[in-house]
């Protein structure tokens, strides 16, 4: 037995991984630059002067190595032998990918490379550039210039752009020197070298193309230096009590990383999450099982009588019932003065104007009132499953051989429903547990999303409008965790109730 | 699992009890037993009506209900709109004269027939805003133009929402299921008929495999990333035409490599004796899908797309082909060992051949009782997600979205009551259809 559950456990591992793997594989899927959500608008400092500017650029760099953005995604990459290994070195998400653009379109990164660095270069340069009411308007066109051309890659835009900018750099105006002398002047003179420089940059990326390139693919091996790996495992070394706050645990030390939105760390919301969850479920297990497998035994004994004909309808319908639907109807008739049962509070685990120092019993009380709706709406669901299959697989008991000998022999009706039928029919409706946990677990994120009650499905939820990577990657983890737990518990209990059936022999 | 089958062998032999003997002379093919089982079966027989009557009210629901005349007169021609929207939508276009109808309600027509639901999907009666109830005054002409089922927020007509909603119910069950069933049945298939020990290869087909895999995915996917991802934000069908594409050229890169695997094997004179263990790494696969919370697997999923509800569907059809699988391994188990596939075998037939023509056509009749289920929890998750509002378009009526709509106003009761009861009721006659077939399917268990 204890080498049946230790191997089962070894199977975990392969499942996680693979779950750690789709969703490390939607996060780079997925749309948004988590540093500048962070930052809430990383360009901000686009207006600025110089020294600004640069530390917008720190400020970016630091974020990005703080969320351990800045490494490459994965232990190999696989891509054409036009891209460059070191792509993931220039930060910013959107530059990266209009880089890439640019490869997968010329295929000569040689080329592009200087390109982009002119455009660096330039900008610059523009910062020496002195700012007055002649100068702003072409100042003006010239960052957006820059923005653009660092953010397209179709050769129109770029022409386009690069065209108006030419504009820009040589607008002659007139400066007022003293009250009788206007001199014409540019104020760009000094950035031409560089802005020439990058034109002919571009134009050399058109000239040389070698789009050849980008269809030969070659895999790239990057080693353990990367985000998965530094987000699974770490990279601190273990056993060290460094404070480095670039070194991470990484997941399977607990290290969760922390929220997109507000910076705090995914393990202190989970821990938040998780009881709440567990509880409501455990609970609502409980009183399913404990209810439907009475009610069960109840009806198989009284097969085809009026109560069991009507009881089985409406068990029926309770099951094809939609969990959001009876929930909506909950919240909407039942929690406000609208229809005359403002009986229970409409959302939430506690009301907001509990006092700190409520005794117990009122904070259960109040606890109390908020989940009976939620758990209500839980349980029905299993409680009706449960009770149609042990009132199936009682009926089948019943009918067997050893019953009628027991009957037979005349043992009392309560021994023979309790001792021999009721353990034998018992099995199949444990076995259920484990198909009835994952739909548990997801009914759960229906409950709390509609209760607002903030357990692990409603911080899932949330996290997956935010995209809130670090968050959801710890909710699918933990509820991938507990179902496996919970099936693997369902096994146990199994050969527990049959000892006809054992994991540890081979057939 | 013993229990549950003297249970199934216990009802089939009251079945065949049950037959009369002068109906011995009746079909006693297998089809035919099989629908007499379930003609017995009255609300599966119910349900199966109410299955056909929703394909009717989803196929002509732009015809029920539409904000556009289904025939008029105008200026002395006749026209047929809603038809006509029709061939617009294929690329042709209005007719110059009503090309510049922008309100159809207000436009004097000579004369002109409405849909029994005079309201399109979309459609906002600004008069009955602010949720009309269907029990009090409705500021409407006649009784021609009562929301029957009232009103939302900027008065969007409930009645024509459930209507097109309907469709979408439909397309739910067909796309989604179409989908599992598709993968389903041949990882279960595979798993089944081949288990552990049966598909044996030589090395250098798995060493050719594993080698043809980057390039397979390299010029399927890698290469047209750019193309697959602007076809998704053009259309869902471009996406999917270019996913096809990209399917279409893996698919070559791997055959390409067991050819040269197959080459090598001539050349070297190489046994197939290396074991592939399809059946563990399909059961772990429906493993690893079960543990991962459906609903948050494609909740993230949906999220990072545009919202489309077709994608909604492709997914969740591939999220949802576990039991589908599970069934068809088990039959196929079954299968495999009985006479016919031996004599197949023993034929020379290939292996495929074996399965695809005779092993899976004879294990379907049980897949379809999975579907039935699989048809109402897909209804049910894609209506959950538009409750949430995630993954529909903004001008898509879907019953969970009109569910949704009662979370705002707890005074409209009716939008409470309505898409909700629609749900159930769909989800509960594909429940009793899963019943009925599991009922009627039963004598071929006991063989």
């Amino acid at each position: 037995m204890f080498k049946y559950i230790l191997t089962r456990i070894l199977y975990f591992i392969p499942t996680l991984l693979i779950i750690t793997l789709l969703t490390f594989l939607l996060s780079q899927a997925a749309p948004g630059d988590p540093v500048e959500t962070r930052l809430q608008g990383g360009q901000g400092a686009q207006g600025g002067g110089m020294s600004e500017k640069q530390a917008g650029e720190q400020a970016y760099i630091d974020m990005s190595k703080k969320l351990g953005l800045d490494l490459p995604p994965f232990y190999f990459s696989l891509g054409s032998i036009a891209e460059p290994k070191d792509l993931y070195k220039i930060f910013r998400k959107k530059e990266r990918e209009n880089l890439a653009r640019l490869i997968n379109k010329y295929g000569n990164w040689d080329k592009i490379e200087p390109y982009y660095e002119s455009i660096k270069a330039f900008e610059v340069t523009l910062y020496d550039i002195e700012r007055d009411t002649n100068s702003y308007t072409d100042l003006k066109i010239l960052k957006e210039g820059i923005n653009n051309l660092l953010n397209n890659y179709e050769e129109g835009k770029v022409n386009n752009t690069l065209a108006n900018m030419e504009q820009a750099m040589n607008t002659m105006s007139k400066v007022r020197v003293d009250s009788n002398t206007i001199i014409e002047r540019n104020y760009f003179e000094s950035s031409i070298p560089a802005f020439t420089a990058m034109r002919d940059n571009y134009l050399a990326i058109k000239a040389n193309p070698s789009v050849w390139k980008t269809n030969i693919p070659s895999i790239k091996w990057i080693g353990t230096g990367n985000q998965y790996h530094v987000w699974l495992f770490g990279n601190k070394p273990w056993f060290s009590k460094s404070k480095d706050p670039s070194l991470k645990g990484g997941f399977i030390r607990g290290d969760f990383g922390e929220s997109y939105l507000d910076g705090r760390p995914v393990s202190s919301i989970i821990k938040d999450a998780l009881p709440i969850t567990m509880s409501l479920n455990i609970i609502s297990v409980l009183i399913a099982y404990s209810l439907s497998v009475w009610l069960g035994v109840f009806l198989s004994k009284r097969k085809d009588s009026k109560l069991d004909r009507v009881l089985s309808i409406v068990l029926f319908i309770l099951y094809s019932l939609p969990v959001f639907w009876v929930a909506t109807i909950f919240i909407v008739y039942l929690t406000t003065n609208e229809y005359g049962m403002d009986w229970f509070p409409t959302y939430g685990l506690f009301s907001n104007d509990l006092s700190d120092d409520a005794t117990f019993w009122e904070v259960a009380k109040d606890g109390g009132a908020h989940v009976i709706l939620p758990i209500l709406a839980m349980t029905y669901g299993s409680f009706t499953y449960i009770t149609r299959q042990m009132r199936g697989s009682m009926l089948a008991v019943l009918k067997q051989d050893y019953i009628r000998t027991a009957v037979a022999k005349g043992l009392p009706d309560n021994k023979v429903t309790w001792k021999h039928a009721f353990r034998n029919s018992l099995i199949p409706v444990i076995t259920m547990f484990a198909s009835l946990f994952p739909v548990m677990i997801s009914g759960s994120v229906v409950i709390e999303v509609i209760f607002s009650i903030p357990g692990m499905g409603r911080v899932g939820y949330e996290a997956v409008l935010a995209r809130n990577y670090p968050v959801l990657f710890t909710v699918l983890i933990f509820s991938a965790v507990l179902t496996m737990i919970g099936i693997l518990i369902a096994d146990i209990l199994y050969s527990v109730a049959d000892p006809r059936i054992s994991f540890t022999k081979k057939k | 699992m013993s229990a549950n089958n003297e249970n199934i062998e216990k009802s089939t032999e009251s079945a065949v009890q049950v037959e009369p003997a002068h109906k011995a002379a009746e079909d006693q093919s297998y089809s035919a037993i099989v629908k007499r089982q379930f003609r017995k079966n009255k609300p599966a027989v119910w349900s199966l009506r109410f299955i056909i009557l929703i394909v009717i009210i989803g196929l002509s629901a732009d015809f029920l209900a539409n904000e556009k005349p289904l025939m008029c007169k105008y200026e002395g021609s006749t026209y047929f709109p809603v038809f006509r929207e029709y061939i617009v939508d294929l690329g042709g276009s209005w007719p110059k004269e009503l090309s510049s109808i922008v309100d159809w309600k207000t436009t004097e027509f000579d004369y002109a027939i409405w849909a029994p639901i005079p309201y399109g999907q979309s459609e906002t009666d600004f008069a009955n805003a602010n949720y009309a109830s269907p029990l009090d005054d409705q500021n409407v002409k006649s009784r021609r133009w009562w929301h029957w089922l009232g009103t939302d927020e900027i008065g969007r007509d409930v009645m024509s929402g459930m209507i097109h909603g309907t469709r979408i119910a439909m397309m739910v069950g067909v796309v989604s299921m179409s989908i599992a069933s598709i993968i389903g049945i041949f990882m279960g298939a595979m798993a089944g008929y081949f288990g552990d020990e049966k598909l044996k290869t030589s090395w250098a087909n798995i060493l050719l495999f594993f080698v043809s895999l980057p390039f397979a995915f390299f010029y399927g996917f890698q290469i047209r990333s750019y193309s697959i991802g602007e076809a998704f934000a053009n259309s869902l069908f471009s996406a999917l035409f270019q996913i096809f594409i990209g399917i279409i050229i893996f698919t070559v890169f791997i055959f390409i490599g067991q050819l040269i695997a197959k080459g090598l094997n001539k050349a070297l004179n190489l046994k197939a004796n290396t074991n592939v263990p399809i059946d563990i790494i399909v059961s772990r696969s429906i493993e690893i899908l079960i543990s991962v919370p459906r609903l948050l697997l494609i909740m993230s999923i949906v999220a990072i797309a545009k919202p489309s509800i077709m994608l909604v569907m492709v997914i969740i059809g591939a999220t949802s082909w576990t039991g589908i699988a599970r069934f068809t391994r088990g039959e196929l188990l079954r299968v495999r060992n009985l006479e016919y596939i031996e004599a197949a075998q023993s034929l020379g037939y290939s292996e495929w051949r074996t399965i695809f023509r005779h092993a899976i056509p004879n294990s379907l009749a049980p897949v379809l009782i999975a579907i039935a289920f699989g048809v109402a929890g897909a209804i049910l998750t894609e209506s959950f997600l538009s409750f949430l509002g995630i993954g529909v378009e903004a001008e898509v009526a879907t019953w969970g979205k009109l569910l949704s709509l009662a979370r705002k106003n707890f005074s409209a009761w009716w939008l409470a009551l309505a898409p909700g009861f629609a749900i159930f009721i769909t989800v509960t006659i594909y429940n009793l259809m899963g019943e009925g077939l599991t009922d009627a399917l039963d004598p071929r268990l006991k063989q």
